[in-house]
């Protein structure tokens, strides 16, 4: 008996010992408060631009996002994506900044301590949840039993919830660190400090660097490391579902293929690929921006959306649907609400750069509208129905 | 407890609730609270959308994934790194040379999927369509060079002052 309280008086004595075994300067709340208001922001902004891309493939009600600037979706989805990466190495150092505190003995002082630990765990989780599954998704590693899209949304409520809680529990450490000048510590440790964060911050800055690319054309020679070559692709374009992986590589080249726009039409139309050649053809210069983060721009040709439902004699508040020669599939069809459809740039492309489409690309006919997700740009398009 | 840190909670004015729990005193204000609302709001949220969506969330295996991921992460990675820490203070390692590693690491990390090229598919080559092995040796070896220019030069420069 007394030997056995002697040996757990050891052992408690060595747990409480374990924080204080890790000697680096670099385990202070300084280094924490810092880390900490760089995720809060990193954090806000990717909350902030993936509750956008949400919304946009998802608008609530009648509610429609407007189509200009063209580039919009491609400057915030880049942000949510090539933000997501920088975020990498800040949590990696905030984590390790913070990990003596893991072992705090005893574990819990009383309820609220535990609730408060409880709730940390739902913000180290999920970030690293977001983070690494984020990663290797658009590495188009899908690992998981779950839907990517579905889970990432929800935990995303998860984190930014548990990132309140844990910023209000922390306010005055954040104060006391970030709002007063560093006097009291020794040179060393200044120096030891500001090393460390500018090297986290080196990280996440060439993170950045080698994978913007992707998205940021000037900089596309520099993305040795991005998933994707916005110049590389059938007709120097990328593509994310291919004409074979959507079982349409037959169907396509039907030469009985029409395009009808049908529903709420004063005149429904059936055309062939020639008829649609024969209409007035438009040529803009858009960028296919993806969920995934990359985007491309390019040259599309072919017949304005708003010319074929004038021909139809489509309402200008009527809400379409365009739908695909594809069987299955998320996306299969799309919906193209009025701002969109009348605005002249929303085209039914025939053509990239001059050539017709390539069938990964959507031959005989895709959408392609301004501030728009790329998977809602369907393709191998064969009916417009009008609602 | 602690007399003090209560009396300057309500000398702040902006004391609505205090807890006291043994060794744990904190004074939440108005702000504080909202926040502690809007938070559990969105957690609950969160929750609550990942049950009902059970169809495409697979809360079981969302769940694997993110213990499994703290559980690889506090119980793997961070010692690891804690090893190669230790390894690098006996050496008594130049700072830029751990600035290189960290940079490195880092770098290696976030290309590990794309280096693997688990997710090329045969129908679409522009999905990972570079040598992305021969990248991350390019890069890397950037920075080698970087932290070695930088290391010689910060201990040239201390040669001479």
């Amino acid at each position: 008996m007394v030997r056995d309280s002697v040996m757990r008086e050891r052992a408690e004595t060595l747990l409480r010992s374990v924080p204080g075994r890790f000697g680096s300067v670099l385990h202070s709340e300084r280094v924490a408060a810092r880390l900490g208001m760089w995720l809060g922001i990193s954090f806000t902004v990717a909350f902030a631009t993936g509750l956008f891309s949400h919304f946009m493939q998802h608008p609530p009600g009648r509610l429609s996002w407007p189509s200009r600037p063209v580039g919009l979706y491609r400057v915030t989805q880049g942000l949510h994506v090539i933000g997501g990466l920088a975020t990498i190495p800040l949590l990696f150092a905030k984590l390790w900044t913070v990990y003596p505190k893991l072992w705090q003995w005893p574990p819990f002082r009383s309820l609220s301590h535990a609730v408060e630990r409880g709730l940390v765990l739902v913000l180290v989780g999920a970030s690293l949840f977001q983070l690494i599954t984020g990663l290797l998704n658009i590495s188009y590693v899908y690992l998981w039993p779950f839907s990517f899209p579905v889970a990432h949304y929800w935990t995303a409520y998860l984190l930014y919830g548990a990132l309140i809680i844990h910023v209000v529990n922390e306010w005055a450490k954040i104060r006391r660190h970030l709002w007063t000048r560093e006097q009291v510590d020794p040179r060393e440790t200044v120096t030891a400090r500001r090393r460390f964060l500018g090297t986290v911050a080196a990280a996440s800055g060439l993170t950045v660097l080698f994978t913007v690319g992707e998205t940021y054309a000037p900089l596309s020679r520099l993305a040795l490391l991005a998933p994707r070559d916005p110049h590389v692709g059938p007709q120097g374009l990328p593509v994310n579902k291919s004409a074979a992986a959507a079982g349409v590589t037959t169907v396509i080249h039907d030469p009985g293929y029409r395009l009808t726009v049908t529903g709420a039409v004063r005149t429904p139309l059936s055309l062939t690929y020639d008829d649609l050649l024969r209409l007035p053809q438009h040529t803009v210069r858009l960028p296919i921006a993806c969920v995934e983060g990359w985007s491309a721009e390019a040259e599309w040709s072919g017949i304005r959306l708003r010319d074929l439902a004038a021909l139809a004699g489509i309402a200008p508040d009527a809400i379409l649907t365009v739908e695909s020669l594809e069987r299955g599939g998320g996306y299969r069809s799309s919906e193209v609400r009025p701002p969109h459809w009348n605005d002249p740039l929303t085209l039914l492309a025939l053509r990239i750069g001059g050539a017709p489409l390539a069938p990964d690309h959507g031959f005989p006919v895709r959408l392609i509208a301004p501030n728009r997700p790329g998977v809602l740009q369907t393709k191998w398009v064969t009916k417009v129905v009008a609602a | 407890m602690n007399a003090r840190r209560l009396l300057r909670c309500v000398n702040a004015r902006r004391l609505l609730r205090c807890v006291n729990a043994p060794g744990l005193l904190r004074c939440v204000n108005a702000p504080g609270l909202l926040g502690y609302g809007i938070g559990g709001g969105l957690i609950i949220t969160g929750l609550a959308g990942l049950l009902v969506d059970a169809r495409h969330s697979d809360p079981l295996g969302w769940a694997l994934w993110f213990g499994g991921l703290v559980v690889a992460h506090d119980g793997v990675l961070v010692p690891l790194v804690l090893l190669v820490g230790v390894a690098v203070g006996r050496l008594r390692t130049p700072s830029w040379v751990r600035a290189g590693l960290i940079v490195a690491a880092v770098l290696s990390f976030v290309a590990l999927p794309m280096v693997t090229g688990l997710g090329r598919r045969a129908d679409n080559p522009s999905l990972l369509p570079l040598d992305y092995g021969r990248n991350l040796l390019v890069v890397l070896g950037l920075v080698a060079l970087v932290t070695a220019v930088a290391a010689i030069a910060t201990r040239l420069r201390r040669r001479r002052g």
